[in-house]
């Protein structure tokens, strides 16, 4: 049939030399595709060669190389990154000028490299007229990098001190690497970076994810189902005898607190297989308990009575260590500092109070800074007191002297709000039955809505949680518990089970597994994994 | 502004005050031989002293244009001791020049040392440092006059440090550092150009000398 000379795509017939770099035959050798996505052969089987090399499999990698006829480096590459390494920088010069296919500007940027090394080398040997000869006659000669060149001069004076330490060579080899185009040296570690991109994106994609890296595979993309979220009663809590209002978990996730209308507050201590036991009643409250608010360290909780006094009890002990009260005022809501050594409440004068520990008032603020039944939080190390001014009006005031106040004001009645544990983010739950997503650090921005749950007679709360706090709870009056994805607002469980208004949700900050919920029909239930790990 | 010369007429000027300014100046230039001649022909009298001085300036000035800063120095030194001591601003030029004329004359490993030995301790000084960047990185090109900082070797630039010196020596002398002419010219620019500033927008530019003494 045909001869040499007839007919026939030259990519069959035409064999890569060893010297030349494969990609000057890539115009012939462009139809050797693999995959559907315009892979290239060749770059494929010289990314697994260099991944072969660098996981020290040399004989593999070289075994590679010849069985599929692509080298991994032309062999003038190969000594030029030798020389680098061993320092001969006359010679990698050489080897510099043969790389045939880099363009004038890369061959100066490199020469500059090398030979700025082979200047500090000198200079660091105390030989400062070769220094100084190699400063004249090769470096400023490329005309590149002026201020680079003054700085060099300068360095003349400094012979064998301690500024003219040249750099560790590998890394001199590293940033030619930078200089050199991709496909003449590969970036080190590329096809590993190509995985974790991949992986990186899998996660990213995942609206159930919630768990941790450690479950990653290579072999199947990630994909958490729903059975990473809690949506099984695992228990059920029935000690108190009235209405659950709230609840929350320690910031350590060993206990749960909860209060309710039976005038009582239980600290509840969680187990190491995971249950859930009663630790102590902190009875002695003569009215209903709205909230309780854990100490920074976890060793003391508050208890907020219903427009009455706030108490300060040991966790440990069980034992009431304070009463926080002012004459003819009710409070009705409590929190410490971050730094543990203050409290704050709200007042039925929609004041609020700062308190020390030992139940000495120390300071208030008169006016308009809550309402009845209300929320309040403290951040910034006490610096930002946020709390439900109006009823549609979040307030964050600076109590620093020149501090201002920020407002955030909703189109509906707020019911309550939670802020996240960074203190950048602020739920609020709001009589419309949404629940909106603010951002507050830098900008105030509504970021999302949640949407499907019930409210519109009751304090009903919502909460952050799951593992980098990605998931959005709450509680709703038709006594089910809605989980949303914080990222797009998607509902993606909710949770029967009780037989009340559900009024509070709580995600145990250590256990993204566990979740517990508080409800009118005098329970708490604690959700975990459908199934077992 | 127009010239009214009605008003230039009223005021009488003394001949001794002319010469006195030009003298100032020949002096401030040290033009020993113009001197003599203006002093013959006037009857100013000079003391010989200022004669002499004004010889040994002469002389430095000579060194320091033709960048043979060292002789410049040693001279310097002798006839107002403690001047660059007091003076290293000036120090530190009249030593660059000297490590340009090496530079200049291509003897490197020279201009090296020389820096190392004179030039480095004021680096320690943070206003130098700027200066002596830009003297070092002379060092790197073998063609200095093709280098960003060509400017340093050039006439200008040592007829700069040569008027430094001057004015120096002339302080350290007591004697006036700006020659009476020098004064008056920039006197009359300033008083011409707030005037002219004064009177508003009709004026058309700002005060030029050379117009002024062509009118």
């Amino acid at each position: 049939m045909g001869g040499v000379g007839s007919v026939g795509p030259p990519s069959k017939r035409r064999k890569v030399s060893s010297t030349e770099i494969p990609e000057k035959s890539s115009v012939s050798m462009a139809d050797d595709a693999i995959g559907s996505k315009g892979v290239k052969k060749v770059e494929f089987v010289r990314l697994i060669a260099d991944a072969l090399h660098s996981l020290g499999y040399r004989k593999t990698g070289e075994y590679l190389e010849k069985e599929s006829g692509i080298t991994l480096f032309p062999s003038v590459i190969n000594e030029f990154s030798q020389q680098i390494l061993d320092g001969n920088w006359d010679e990698s010069l050489n080897s510099l000028r043969k790389i045939s296919i880099l363009d004038e500007s890369v061959v100066k940027s490199s020469s500059f490299v090398i030979l700025e090394q082979k200047f500090l080398q000198l200079l660091d040997s105390q030989n400062p007229d070769d220094a100084l000869r190699t400063l004249r006659t090769e470096i400023t000669p490329l005309s590149i990098n002026h201020n680079r060149v003054r700085e060099l001069s300068s360095l003349v004076l400094c012979s064998g001190q301690a500024m003219v330490k040249p750099k560790p060579r590998s890394v001199v080899l590293h940033d030619l690497q930078k200089l050199f185009p991709p496909n003449v040296m590969i970036p080190e570690g590329r096809l590993l970076h190509l995985v974790e991109q991949a992986l990186d994106l899998q996660r990213d994609s995942c609206s159930f994810h919630n768990s941790l890296i450690g479950k990653t595979s290579l072999f199947i993309d990630h994909n958490c189902g729903k059975d990473q979220i809690p949506s099984k009663t695992l228990q059920i809590l029935q000690e108190h005898e009235d209405e659950v209002w709230f609840l929350q978990f320690s910031h350590n996730g060993k206990f749960l607190a909860s209060s309710s209308r039976d005038k009582s507050a239980i600290i509840w201590e969680v187990n190491l297989d995971g249950k859930v036991s009663l630790k102590h009643r902190l009875l002695g409250h003569k009215k209903p308990v709205s909230s309780v608010s854990w100490s920074p360290n976890d060793d003391q909780i508050l208890t907020c009575g219903v427009e009455d006094v706030i108490k300060r009890w040991d966790v440990i002990s069980g034992e009431c260590l304070c009463v926080y009260q002012k004459n003819d005022l009710g409070m009705v809501s409590c929190c410490w500092t971050p730094e543990g050594d203050r409290v704050f409440s709200g007042a039925t004068d929609k004041s609020v109070i700062m308190w020390d520990l030992d139940g000495n008032e120390l300071e208030s603020w008169p006016s308009q800074k809550t309402v009845r039944i209300s929320d309040l939080q403290i951040m910034g190390d006490g610096r930002y007191i946020v709390s439900i001014c109006k009823e549609n009006m979040i307030d964050i005031f600076d109590r620093s002297p020149l501090g201002c106040e920020r407002i955030i004001k909703e189109n509906h009645n707020i019911v309550s709000f939670t802020l996240s544990e960074d203190k950048k983010f602020l739920l609020v739950s709001l009589v419309n039955q949404e629940i909106h997503l603010w951002r507050i650090h830098g900008d105030i921005r509504l970021l999302a809505r949640y949407k499907g749950h019930k409210v519109s007679r009751f304090v009903v709360r919502a909460c952050f949680g799951g593992l980098d706090q990605a998931f959005v709870a709450s509680g709703s009056e038709d006594s089910r518990v809605y989980i949303w994805y914080r990222e797009t607002g998607e509902l993606l469980e909710t949770l029967a089970g009780h037989s009340g208004a559900v009024n509070c949700t709580s995600w145990n900050p250590t256990n993204p597994h566990m979740l517990a919920s508080a409800s009118d029909d005098r329970t708490i239930h604690i959700w975990g994994l459908n199934h077992v790990d | 502004m127009d010239v009214d010369p009605r008003q230039y007429e009223n005021i009488t000027i003394n001949d001794n005050d002319s010469h006195n300014i030009v003298l100032s100046y020949l002096i401030h230039g040290c033009f020993k031989d113009t001197v003599e001649s203006l002093v013959a022909s006037t009857g100013l009298k000079v003391p010989a002293v200022q004669l002499e001085d004004m010889e040994k300036r002469k002389r430095i000035l000579h060194f320091a244009l033709e960048g043979n800063a060292l002789d410049a120095i040693a001279l310097t030194e002798h006839v107002s001791p403690d001047l660059l001591e007091n003076n290293k601003d000036l120090l530190f030029d009249l030593l660059s020049l000297h490590f340009v004329e090496l530079i200049c004359s291509r003897k490197c490993t020279e201009a090296l040392e020389f820096a190392q030995a004179k030039l480095t301790p004021f680096g320690k000084v943070q206003k130098y440092v700027e200066k002596l960047e830009d003297f070092m990185a002379l060092l790197a090109y073998e063609e200095p006059e093709k280098s960003p900082m060509f400017h340093l070797l050039s006439f200008e630039y040592r007829q700069h440090v040569a008027d430094s010196l001057n004015r120096a020596i002339l302080a350290h002398a007591n004697m006036p550092s700006y020659s009476a002419l020098e004064k008056l010219i920039r006197q009359a620019t300033v008083v011409r150009q707030c005037l002219s500033e004064e009177l508003g927008k009709d004026v058309q530019s700002a005060f030029s000398l050379k117009e002024f003494l062509k009118s």
